[in-house]
């Protein structure tokens, strides 16, 4: 699986190509475990600590597409409802929107992310049934449910939103002192990172593949693939309820304008750019996508007509084509495929395994394949 | 279950179908057949391109339900249950064109098909140690349709007759009363239909197996009893040596084409 293709071997001391990683890997994890050190306020806030939350998010559609086959749109729909129901219970200060309860932060989490869960599953049920486009149908109609439901029912969602939605007091206040939150969304990341990756080597998670391959085959193998289907779905439900809880601290407030198609796009674009072969494409994806986000709005030049800072939007657009066309599985696929030239140098360099390693044709081509090779598509078993 | 109550009585056939028809619109693909199979037989379904039998399969695995007529599995009414259903109750098949699952590894297709037909497997959280088990066995199974040394491999990597072999390892594993292949012989070398035709006459007696075949020698070799079917219905049902002699078969089939490449 190709989730394993570039992990270091096990064999210690680590040499070439696995040292390489290794070290890779460690210069990412001082960074980010330094961020505070290393990047102003704004960066370490808008950039690092929005790139995470909005990570988890877009992995939550990874996840789904890559192990399940589908390609949900309900995606930000589910952390709205989380964020939703976690905001009404707890204290807002000024009581500014939401039914306001009072309740502690900490059970306002745990509100949020049942609710969002139990209703991922019912969203699960309904559309375990439909695959592909029919799949992406009920999931987007779902979606643009839950934002006409919140932006219609204001007794749930204030008028423009809840704002001011109470915090665990650890955090303090996230536009003076980001750290907290961004350590917050940092272990939150790993922790469903780590998730992840265990439940797709879980039965659950291989039937999961099997059914994501072929459902037909895999109910005559004995599988109950409606409700495997929307188990799965309700396991994306969990992890994005858990973005969420961090959008709504992050940005103190939440409104159904946080929910809307705009936003539901952008998580599809997330997970796309960053790559879907891999789960980490998500988190490289929110960061690309904070990035131009940000420079774009900043740096837009005028040239006549056509373009000026307002129409930032289209450089956007068109770095995202860019990528998209330049690598089919985005970022990752670019990464890879460095990865395997660099990789390429270090073993003809190392005298005696330049005859094993695998030529740069077979090594691109399988970086090719794992770029193109993401969910095989469940047409063919619909007879 | 009904398993086991069925058991007692070894003369009740395990599969037993009454009138089933299977429509396609105007098209009669199965139609009116009569079928009855006993513990321990090996039968073979024979008949030109088109006469029903993948279909006759589909609606005996649960694929989608006949469209007339009813069937009774292991002394059960399985007409309208669901195929995962008859996977439990101990029915395994393989495919005309082998479906295999093409994102997993042989191992795991191969642990797929034996954790299926046990219950609990939505559970996510089995243990390693209650697994170690089934990935044996899993592992056995490859060893024993050839397959050992392609355990890690993806399956889309495997060869045509690679896949074969993974889609049998699979139908076995699962420890089926019932079998049913659908032409396992199908594009297979010389050399490989004798390992199979030596695998089918290996398995255990009282494994029932259903065979479709276009290759004569495979099929007539293994079968016990034969069911000849032409235009959705069954035309002649014999031993081995009767369809060899018998006239309109060789008329049909025998005589018209030559199977077996
Ligand atoms: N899903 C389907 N929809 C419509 N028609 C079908 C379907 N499946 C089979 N048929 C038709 O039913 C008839 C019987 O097909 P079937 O596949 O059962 O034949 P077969 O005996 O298995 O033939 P072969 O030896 O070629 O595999 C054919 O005319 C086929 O076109
Ligand atoms: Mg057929």
């Amino acid at each position: 699986m190709s989730t394993v293709a570039n992990t270091p071997t096990r064999s210690w001391p680590p040499r070439g190509a696995a040292l390489l990683g290794w070290a890779v890997l460690a210069a990412v994890g001082v960074v980010l475990l330094l961020a505070p050190l290393i990047f102003d306020l704004f960066w370490l806030s808008q950039i690092l600590t929005q790139a995470l939350w909005l990570g988890i998010a877009a992995v939550s559609l990874t996840f789904l597409y890559r192990y399940g086959g589908m390609t949900s749109l309900a995606q930000v729909a589910i952390y709205g409802i989380a964020g939703f129901a976690m905001g009404n219970v707890v204290h807002t200060i000024n009581s500014e929107g939401g039914l306001n309860l009072g309740w502690t932060p900490w059970l306002g989490v745990v509100f949020g992310i049942v609710v969002a869960v139990l209703l991922g599953l019912l969203f699960g049920a309904i559309a375990s049934r439909s695959y592909g486009i029919y799949f992406l149908m009920i999931t987007l109609a779902l979606s643009l449910f839950v934002f006409y439901f919140f932006g219609q029912v204001t007794q749930l969602s204030g008028f423009g939103g809840i704002r001011s939605v109470s915090r665990p007091g650890y955090l303090g206040d996230p536009i003076t002192h980001p750290s907290p939150l961004y350590y917050t969304c940092l272990g939150c990341s790993v922790a469903v990172y780590l998730l992840l990756r265990y439940m797709v080597r879980t039965p659950f998670g291989i039937a999961l593949q099997g059914i994501r391959d072929d459902p037909g085959r895999m109910s005559s193998l004995g599988y109950h693939v409606a409700l495997h289907r929307a188990l799965a779905f309700a396991l994306g439900a969990f992890v994005a309820s858990i973005a969420g809880v961090l959008s709504v601290w992050f940005n103190t407030q939440i409104s159904p304008g946080s929910i809307n198609i705009q936003q539901t796009i952008a998580v599809l674009i997330i997970a796309v750019i960053g790559g879907l072969s891999r789960l980490e494409g998500a988190w490289i994806g929110a960061l690309a996508y904070a990035l131009i986000d940000y420079y774009a709005r900043q740096h837009t030049p005028t040239l006549g007509l056509w373009l000026n800072p307002g129409r930032f939007a289209t450089i956007i657009g068109v770095v995202f084509l860019l990528i998209v066309l330049l690598s089919p599985d985005g970022l990752i696929g670019i990464g890879t495929r460095v990865w395997a030239l660099v990789t390429r140098r270090g073993r003809e360099a190392e005298p005696g395994t330049a005859a094993a390693a695998p030529t740069a044709e077979a090594t691109l081509e399988k970086a090719g394949t794992m770029a193109t090779g993401g969910p095989p598509s469940s047409g063919r078993q619909e007879a | 279950m009904a398993v086991a109550a069925q058991s007692a009585e070894s003369a009740e056939p395990i599969l037993r179908l009454r009138g089933v028809g299977r429509r396609f619109g105007g098209l009669r693909a199965v139609d009116g057949v009569d079928l009855q199979i006993r513990r321990g037989d090996r039968r073979a379904i024979l008949g030109p391109n088109g006469a029903g039998k993948t279909t006759l399969f589909n609606v005996i695995a649960g694929e989608f339900p006949p469209t007339d007529g009813t069937i009774d599995l292991f002394g059960t009414d399985v007409t309208h249950s669901p195929a995962r259903h008859r996977a439990k109750m101990g029915l395994a098949r393989t495919y005309q064109q082998s479906r295999v699952l093409l994102g997993l590894s042989v191992e795991d297709n191969i642990y797929l098909a034996a954790l299926g037909v046990r219950t609990g497997h939505t559970f996510p959280f089995r243990s390693r140690k209650r697994d170690a088990p089934l990935r044996a066995r899993a592992r056995e199974a490859a060893r024993e349709v050839g397959l050992e040394r392609r355990v890690g491999a993806m399956v889309s990597e495997l060869s045509h007759g690679e896949r074969r072999q993974l889609s049998i390892g699979m139908a076995r594993v699962a420890q089926p009363q019932l079998m049913m292949l659908d032409e396992p012989a199908a594009g297979l070398s010389r050399a490989e239909r004798v390992t199979l035709t030596e695998l089918l006459l290996a398995l255990p007696e009282d494994v029932t197996l259903l065979l479709i075949e276009h290759d004569m020698d495979v099929a007539l070799r293994v079968a016990n009893w034969v069911t000849m079917m032409h235009d959705g219905r069954v035309i002649v049902e014999g031993t081995p040596a009767e369809i060899r002699a018998n006239e309109t078969v060789h008329e049909l089939y025998l005589g018209k084409r030559h199977y077996g490449d």
